[in-house]
Formats: C-alpha cells, sequence, structure tokens
C-alpha cells in the first residue's frame, strides 16, 4: 500500500522514474538488500538478532574475490567455497549460542569483531580488483529489457524462504522456538538443532548477499556488509516483524525492502539538499512505519465490526 | 612490581628519547582506505633512504577519530618518537596531537591539513578546493562549447575536505555561463550508497547530463565503472586518485582525467622531515609555505593531472615530484 | 554470564557459604575476575601497560566508554533500546558548542542547557515509542537520522572550536600522575544511577514496568510515563557522554561519533549486556555496565600494546571476548558444583 503510494508520488514528480534503466536500477538494488534483509529475518524468526550479518556477508565477498583474484580459481567454484564459508560462520555463531546459553546479542557481537577483523587482516583493507569479466557481467546485464540477472537468485531465494516458512516442517519449528522456545521444547522439538539451523540459513544468506554486491560493484571491498545492520533490521521491522520472535513474513519483509529502495532513489530524483538527505529519510521511515500502524490499528477497529454486522 | 615495572617503562622511554641516530617514526592514517595503500611503502623507504630507526605504518581499525587518537597515545607509550598523521578530523584530532607533541614527539600532517592553531609542524598535502577547481576546468575544457549541465559526486559530508570541495566545483563552474551544476550528490564514499545513489541519478537524469566530477575516491570508481557500462563516452568525466580501474578507464578513454594526490611522496617527505625536526631541527620562521583554508602553515606537494597522455607512467610522475620537492626541502623549509 | 544473574538478585535468609556463592557467581565478580587477568596478562607482554601515562589514558577511555554504555542501559531498563544516543550525543556537543561560541553563554550554562536538549530529544524519542507503540527500535533508528542530518543541516558539518580552555584542561588533568579526571563525571553518574534505581520508587518502578509492563500498568504503575522519564534519562545521560567527548577533542565536532553517530553503538551496548543488562528489560546493573566497559577498555588498550599489528586487533578482541563468554560459564559450572 505504502509501495504503490510512494510509487505515484515519484513517479509524479519526476517522469524519469518509470524509464527501463531506472526500473533496472531499482531491481538491482532491491535484489541484493532482499538477500540482507532476509537473512536478518530467518534469526529474528527464532527471536534473536544477528549482528554479524555484514560482517559474514563482507568475509564472503572478500573471500569469494580474494581466491579468484590470488588462487584463480573459477567463478562458480569460488562462489560455492565462499557461500560455504558463509554457512560455517552462520553455524559457529549457532553453535556458540546454544553451547554457551549466552545472549544471541552478545555472541555475534563477537563474532561481528572476529568476521570483520579477519576480513581486514587478510585484506589489509584494500580490495581486490581482478574479478573476472562474466561476473561483473552478471551483476550487470539484463534480461527481457529492464530485468537485471541478479534478480533470479534474489527472487528463487525469496520464493524458497516463503515456502519453508509456510509449508516446511523447519519454517514451523522455527517460528514456534521463536515464539515460545519453552512450549517448543516441551513439544518435542529439538530446539538447539533449530537455532543452529536458523544460523546457518543466515550466514548463507549473508554469504550470497556478498558475493552478489561483488559482482555488482565488480570489486572485492572490504567494507562490504560495514552499513547493513540496520538495513536488516529495518526492512523486515518496517514489514511488521515483531522482535521478539515468533512472527515474520517474507513478503512483507519484501514490501519493507522496496520502501526503503523507492525512499532512497526519491531523494536522488527530488534533488534533496545533500545536507538534508538524513532527516528526510528519517522522517519517511518514520511515516512509512506510522501508516502501516495506523492501518493495522483501523483494521483492528474495522474487524469486530464486521463480524457483529 | 607495579613500582618496578613503572620505573622500567619509563626509563626505556626515555631512552630511545636520548639517543640521538634514527627516529622511530609511525605514520597513521585516519582509518583504512585505498588511498593510503602508498604509505607503507612511502615509510619504508624513508627509513631506509634516511636511516630511521622504523618507518611503520599503522591504521586505526576504522575511521574513527576515537580510535585513532588512542591509537596515536598507545604508540607514545610503544617508544614512537616522530609522527606522520593524516588526521582524523582537522578539529578534533588538534588536543591529542598538541598532547603528543607536548611529550616532545613531533607531528607532520600529511594528506590532509589540520586547522590552525595548533602545535604541529606543518602540513603537506593536494590544496583539496583548487584541486577540485582545476578538475573541473578540465572537465568544462573537454565538453566543448554550448551549454552543459554537470553533476558532482562527493564523499563524507563530515569531511571538511568535501565542503572546500564543493566550493571548488561551484567557483570553476562560476566562471562559465554556459555550465551549471546539476546536481550535487554527496555522503557516498562507501561502494554501496555509491553505487545506489549514482546508478539511480544515473538511470534518471544520464540522458541529460553532459559532464560528472567527482571528488571522491570511491565515487570516482563507481561513476568510472558506471561510464563503461554506458559506453558511450558522450558523458565527460573527471575524476580524482588513482584507483585501477580509474587508471584503465582514462586509458579507454571513458574518463577524461584525474587529479591526483600522490600519497607516495606526502608520506615520504613527511617521514623525512618528522625524523629531522626529532633530532634537533626547526621549521624555518620565514619558510615559504603556501595560502590554505585551514592552516598558515601549508605545503603543496602538488596535484599533478592525470590523462590520456601521461597515464602510461603515473609512477614516474609521482616520483619525478617527490624528487624535485625533497631536493630542496631541508634547505626551503627547515633550520638545522 | 549474562542472563542468569537476575536469579540472584534476590535475598534470601541462606547462610554464608551460600552467600559466598552467590557473590562468586555473580556478573560482577566474574568480570572482576576477567578484568584483573587481562591486566595481568598484558603488563607481562607489555612494558608500558602499567605506566602512569598508559594508565592515565586509559581512565580517560573508560570514563567515555563507561557513560555511553549508560546511556543504552537506561533504555534497556524497557526492554527497548536506544539507536540514537551517538547522535544524541553529537547533538548536545554541537548545541554546547554552539551556545558558547555564537551566544557567548558562559561555559557552566551551556553545558547545563546542552544537556537539556538531550534530554529533549530522549523526550521526542520516548514520546513517540509510547504514542505510535512501534517498538523503540525504529523510532530510535529514525530519530537518529533525523537528529543527525538536522545537526549537519544547521551547522554545514563546520565544528566550533573556540571552547574555552576548562574543557581541554579539565580532560588533561589527572591525580597522583595516573588517574584522569575524566572518571569524576562518570562516578558521579554511577552513583545517582544506583541510588535511582536502588533506592527511588521511581528507580524500582521503572524495573518492575520494565520486567513486566503489562503487569505493571494493571497494579496501577503509569508506564508510559515510566518509558517517557527512561529515555529522557538516556538522552541527557548521551549528552554528558558527547560534553566528555568534546572536553577530549577541545571543540564540538560533527563527525566526533561517526556518521548518524553510529561508532557509539557497539560500544553503548557492549558495556551494560556484558555487565548483565538483560535485553529483554527489568534488569540493570550499574557496576556490571562500569566493569563492562572497562573489560572492553582493557582489552582495546593492551591488545594496542602488545603490537598484535593493527589489522588483528578487531579479531583478537572479538577472539577474546567469546573466550571471556566461555570462561564465565567454566567459572558458573565450577562454582555451581
Amino acid at each position: 500500500m505504502v509501495c504503490i503510494i510512494a510509487t505515484i508520488i515519484i513517479s509524479l514528480k519526476s517522469p524519469a522514474f518509470f524509464s527501463a534503466l531506472n526500473g533496472q536500477v531499482l531491481l538491482e538494488a532491491i535484489s541484493i538488500n532482499i538477500l540482507i534483509a532476509l537473512s536478518q529475518m530467518v534469526i529474528i524468526g527464532v527471536g534473536q538478532m544477528n549482528l554479524s550479518v555484514g560482517a559474514i556477508g563482507g568475509f564472503a565477498a572478500i573471500s569469494f574475490a580474494g581466491m579468484m583474484e590470488v588462487w584463480g580459481i573459477s567463478a562458480p567454484v569460488a562462489a560455492g567455497l565462499a557461500i560455504a564459508i558463509g554457512v560455517l560462520a552462520g553455524s559457529l555463531n549457532g553453535i556458540f549460542i546454544v553451547w554457551t546459553g549466552v545472549s544471541a546479542f552478545v555472541v555475534t557481537l563477537a563474532t561481528l569483531a572476529i568476521f570483520k577483523g579477519l576480513n581486514l587482516a587478510i585484506t589489509e583493507a584494500q580490495p581486490f580488483y581482478n574479478i573476472p569479466a562474466e561476473v561483473g557481467a552478471f551483476g550487470n546485464t539484463t534480461f527481457f529489457g529492464p530485468l537485471p540477472w541478479i534478480l533470479i537468485p534474489a527472487l528463487t531465494i525469496v520464493v524458497c524462504v516463503n515456502f519453508m516458512f509456510n509449508r516446511m516442517p523447519l519454517g514451523r519449528k522455527l517460528l514456534a522456538v521463536g515464539a515460545n522456545s519453552h512450549a517448543a521444547k516441551l513439544s518435542g522439538i529439538n530446539v538447539s538443532h533449530v537455532i543452529i539451523v536458523a544460523h546457518c540459513i543466515s550466514g548463507f544468506l549473508a554469504a550470497t548477499a556478498g558475493i552478489a554486491l561483488v559482482a555488482r560493484l565488480q570489486l572485492g571491498q572490504p567494507t562490504i556488509g560495514d552499513d547493513w545492520l540496520i538495513m536488516s533490521f529495518a526492512a523486515p521491522v518496517i514489514g511488521g516483524a515483531i522482535l521478539a520472535g515468533g512472527h515474520v513474513s517474507t513478503v512483507a519483509t519484501v514490501f519493507g525492502v522496496i520502501i526503503v529502495a523507492l525512499i532512497t532513489q526519491g531523494l536522488v530524483l527530488f534533488k534533496v539538499d545533500p545536507y538534508l538527505v538524513q532527516v528526510v529519510l528519517g522522517a519517511l521511515i518514520l511515516a512509512a512505519v506510522g501508516f502501516n500502524r495506523w492501518k493495522d490499528i483501523q483494521t483492528a477497529k474495522t474487524k469486530p465490526g464486521m463480524h457483529s454486522g | 612490581m607495579f613500582k618496578y615495572v613503572t620505573t622500567a617503562a619509563l626509563s626505556a622511554v626515555l631512552a630511545t628519547a636520548a639517543m640521538a641516530d634514527g627516529s622511530k617514526v609511525g605514520l597513521v592514517p585516519g582509518g583504512p582506505h585505498p588511498f593510503f595503500a602508498d604509505w607503507e611503502p612511502g615509510g619504508l623507504a624513508a627509513q631506509k633512504d634516511f636511516g630511521l630507526e622504523a618507518g611503520d605504518f599503522k591504521v586505526p581499525q576504522k575511521w574513527e577519530l576515537n580510535l585513532q587518537n588512542d591509537l596515536l597515545l598507545s604508540m607514545v607509550v610503544q617508544g614512537y618518537d616522530a609522527f606522520v598523521v593524516h588526521p582524523g578530523d582537522p578539529v578534533g584530532s588538534a588536543p591529542t596531537l598538541n598532547e603528543i607533541v607536548g611529550t616532545g614527539s613531533p607531528v607532520v600532517i600529511a594528506s590532509a591539513c589540520l586547522k590552525d592553531p595548533s602545535d604541529v609542524a606543518f602540513c603537506i598535502a593536494t590544496e583539496a578546493r583548487d584541486s577540485a577547481y582545476r578538475g573541473t576546468k578540465k572537465l568544462i575544457e573537454s565538453m566543448g562549447d554550448g551549454p552543459k549541465k554537470i553533476v558532482h559526486f562527493a564523499g563524507w559530508l563530515v569531511e571538511p575536505n568535501t565542503q572546500l570541495r564543493i566550493e571548488g566545483v561551484e567557483r570553476a563552474v562560476a566562471e562559465h555561463d554556459s555550465v551549471e551544476i546539476f546536481q550535487v550528490i554527496a555522503d557516498i564514499d562507501a561502494p554501496e550508497p555509491a553505487e545506489e545513489k549514482i546508478s539511480a541519478y544515473m538511470a534518471a537524469y544520464g540522458s541529460e547530463t553532459d559532464g560528472i566530477i567527482t571528488t571522491g575516491w570511491v565515487p570516482t570508481v563507481v561513476a568510472a565503472n558506471a561510464l563503461r557500462k554506458d559506453g558511450s563516452k558522450r558523458i565527460k568525466m573527471v575524476g580524482i586518485d588513482h584507483d585501477p580501474v580509474v587508471v584503465q578507464a582514462i586509458k579507454d578513454g571513458y574518463v577524461v582525467g584525474s587529479m591526483l594526490q600522490n600519497p607516495y611522496g606526502q608520506s615520504y617527505i613527511a617521514a623525512f622531515a618528522a625524523d629531522r625536526l626529532r633530532s634537533g631541527c626547526s621549521v624555518k620562521d620565514d619558510a615559504p609555505f603556501t595560502a590554505h583554508p585551514l592552516t598558515a602553515r601549508f605545503i603543496d606537494s602538488g596535484a599533478p593531472y592525470l590523462h590520456a597522455g601521461n597515464v602510461e607512467d603515473r609512477a614516474a610522475v609521482d616520483e619525478a615530484m617527490t624528487k624535485e620537492l625533497l631536493s630542496t626541502f631541508e634547505e626551503t623549509y627547515l633550520d638545522c | 554470564m549474562f542472563a542468569t544473574s537476575e536469579k540472584y538478585r534476590e535475598f534470601g535468609r541462606e547462610g554464608a557459604t551460600d552467600w559466598l556463592k552467590r557473590i562468586a557467581l555473580s556478573n560482577e565478580f566474574g568480570l572482576f575476575a576477567l578484568i584483573v587477568v587481562a591486566v595481568l596478562v598484558f603488563s607481562s607482554l607489555a612494558s608500558g601497560f602499567l605506566s602512569n601515562f598508559n594508565l592515565y589514558l586509559l581512565g580517560r577511555i573508560i570514563a567515555v566508554n563507561t557513560m555511553i554504555g549508560f546511556s543504552m542501559m537506561v533504555v534497556l531498563v524497557t526492554g527497548g533500546l536506544n539507536l540514537a544516543v551517538g547522535a544524541i550525543g553529537v547533538c548536545v556537543a554541537m548545541t554546547c558548542g554552539w551556545l558558547i561560541e555564537d551566544i557567548g553563554l558562559p561555559w557552566y550554562i551551556a553545558i547545563a542547557l546542552a544537556i537539556v536538549v538531550g534530554a529533549g530529544l530522549g523526550a521526542i524519542n520516548g514520546l513517540l515509542v509510547v504514542w505510535s507503540g512501534l517498538h523503540s527500535f525504529i523510532i530510535t533508528l529514525a530519530t537518529m537520522s533525523i537528529f543527525f542530518g538536522g545537526m549537519i543541516f544547521l551547522t554545514r558539518a563546520e565544528s566550533f572550536r573556540e571552547m574555552p580552555g576548562v574543557f581541554t584542561d579539565f580532560s588533561r588533568l589527572k591525580f597522583f600522575g595516573s588517574v584522569s579526571a575524566m572518571l569524576i563525571p562518570t562516578c558521579i553518574v554511577a552513583v545517582l544511577l544506583g541510588i535511582l534505581y536502588r533506592l527511588t520508587r521511581t528507580g524500582k518502578e521503572m524495573l518492575a514496568a520494565g520486567a513486566q509492563p503489562a503487569a505493571a500498568e494493571q497494579s496501577g504503575l503509569r508506564v508510559k510515563k515510566l518509558f517517557v522519564l527512561c529515555h529522557v534519562l538516556s538522552g541527557a545521560v548521551a549528552g554528558c557522554a558527547g560534553l566528555m567527548l568534546l572536553a577530549r577533542n577541545g571543540a564540538a565536532i560533527p563527525a566526533m561519533a561517526g556518521n548518524l553517530g553510529q561508532d557509539w553503538l557497539l560500544i553503548a551496548f557492549l558495556g551494560p549486556v556484558l555487565g548483565g543488562a538483560v535485553l529483554l528489560g527489568g534488569y540493570v546493573s550499574v557496576l556490571g555496565a562500569f566493569l563492562g566497559a572497562t573489560l572492553v577498555s582493557v582489552l582495546s588498550n593492551g591488545l594496542l600494546l602488545i603490537q598484535v599489528g593493527e589489522f588483528w586487533v578487531q579479531a583478537c578482541l572479538g577472539l577474546m571476548l567469546l573466550l571471556a563468554v566461555v570462561l564465565d560459564k567454566v567459572r558458573r559450572l565450577f562454582v555451581e558444583n
């Protein structure tokens, strides 16, 4: 709903918004941000936080670029290994959380420092430049007009994650643990196992986002992932996820990502004073969530009325 | 035990300070950034050429003023006695650097400047406003006659050089009636926001734009890639610095040119000067410093313009400038 | 180490051994033990670690980090968080700079007014959270952007540097050659917060409201008002931290907490959470937050001094935090048996 209004306002003000190229740019930004947001959403689903999504994504990104540049590994193999690193990093998070019983917040804060630290130690803050042309092409070319290729993995993953949460026992287990881990345990769910799996999925998604970003930037930048954290929370929360866990929606998260992307793009198209960009961004996020909230309250009010009538 | 350790540490510090030969020079940038890749060889070369005890390049893990301050002070504890610093903030770094100068270790500022007043010796850097001005002039020249629209992609707003660069671009454009600044997009000296905003801009207004001036490292790289993707070579662009992507784009003709800053030479000469200052030299009272918006003690390391004509030998351009500056440096600026 | 301590906070009629056991099991004791271990290790590895100069530096770092931790802690009580602490801190410092440089107020009045501004920004957060019923995460995420952006817009990212010497003098003041004066405001705030939560009704009501908002509401507490008050407090304390950095830097600069003030977030959470604060609300430990911030400061300072290679510092810090967590678990198992 907010998306549609935002689209209309932006396109009224700036006809360039509907150009094919613009659509492509928007889709590219959305594709990657969806992966980041989902990576966090899975963990929000089990009622935890993963502060290390950016660090895992960045570490996978530079591993991917580094393996291709330094060892000359072909792109698909490097991507596979980088994703394996992401899953491994995620499983480390999960195992530590389960084993120590310490809050995920503290553990992922520590692993954030570790993964980011390894990233800096390997790269010494210098980017990897020699990204094979086909990788760059994957991140920057399109099919059927404005549809970027990176949309395909992103869409596939969205469908899979949605399927997992709605149709598969694993998804239901995740949410059960998030809603009430004690009750989940009593009903026979292996809570430790579920938490570790959730972190593996999160690591996988973060790594995919990192690799996609390398393809798009055509650079193995060590700073990849540094500012994912806020974005990763904002989209699911705008989309209505409850931070206490147990309730997430893949579709709503996708809309959350789209809202953020539209806002960012709108700021450029409207030529907002660079010194005011931050203010407008903040105000728009408030407006978007406020509107959603208001709508929820309205529907909550009208529902009982409909039942009685 | 406590007392013993303290005395031992103090005497160790005193012992190093008393040594007359080579200084232990620490080179500290504001944070990790590809720009400083040339600082490490600069420091090592200075160590070798001038017989320093050390020419160590130490990077704060993040661009964070407090991290840099903590790192600098911990290096004083470790016995470094001369510093080459790229200040994390031209104002906020001053108290810490003054404190260091207070311990008897000279501080030379490189690749940026500290705002007066401060106790540091001087700064050796590129004048950001002038460099942006000259870059914009080159861009306007390359676009030819007729009404033109240019866009300016700039770095972090919290970094004061950004303000100077915006002014520099505005000044150059003001001198040409036919040219106007279509838009300034700032706060994009990181790959993700740069990619997002520059792509969005190109998609919306690329067709109306005739020229691009970039004054930040990352925006330059991203804009150069965007022009390569576009492929038409209709939009002219002048960038900043020497990222391989930019150098290649100049070779291939997608980018007209780039304003260099010579970080190697800046760190090399600054390390030399810091060592000389520690071993008893002082800055001349009547040294011929150049004008700078922030400080009265500014040495211009030059901002060579990299273009298709000299792109093949960028290293030679830098080296020639470094040699020239060094050959007269001691007699021009120092009293020994 | 972190969530379990609340179990031990009720005073019962236990024997002396139980009492000792409770102390040995507490977070505060665990943190203290870890700090002692860290200090011993670093002082044997780096000769300068216990030098007067380094102790003075360390005191300064601990003072600021603890204050930042407190500003988050007082909101953690509500079960919420405040991502805007850094933005508020910078806004307060800039306000203080503006009042002194452009308005010409004496520094003590400027400081007081600036802290009021911080409390006001905190109040905006609190009111928005309470009115909208949205999670404080999303509200403070947005206000972080608004506060910081507003500050950048109004100041054009220009620093205020004509600060009276009293600020830098204060940040350089030391006692006995090694104790930084910056610890004074931190200690005052720590004592005040301790009194608030232990001895005053408002403080106890805050904890009760944070632990179980619904139940507290039913028993007649004005939960909303209390939550707003927590955010006001957070704004004021973040302002104090901002002013301490102002003193440290001798100028009010927009960049002192990074873009959007995000640089504070890590340390803001680390201190209180290591110190045993429960993210779901209802329990905090002032001493724990102080010790947590101290542990982190000691680790990062020590790692710099033993020259692990500055790019490895972060990885080592993360590893040591994990190690701290594991050691604490071992300690707990050991004491319990």
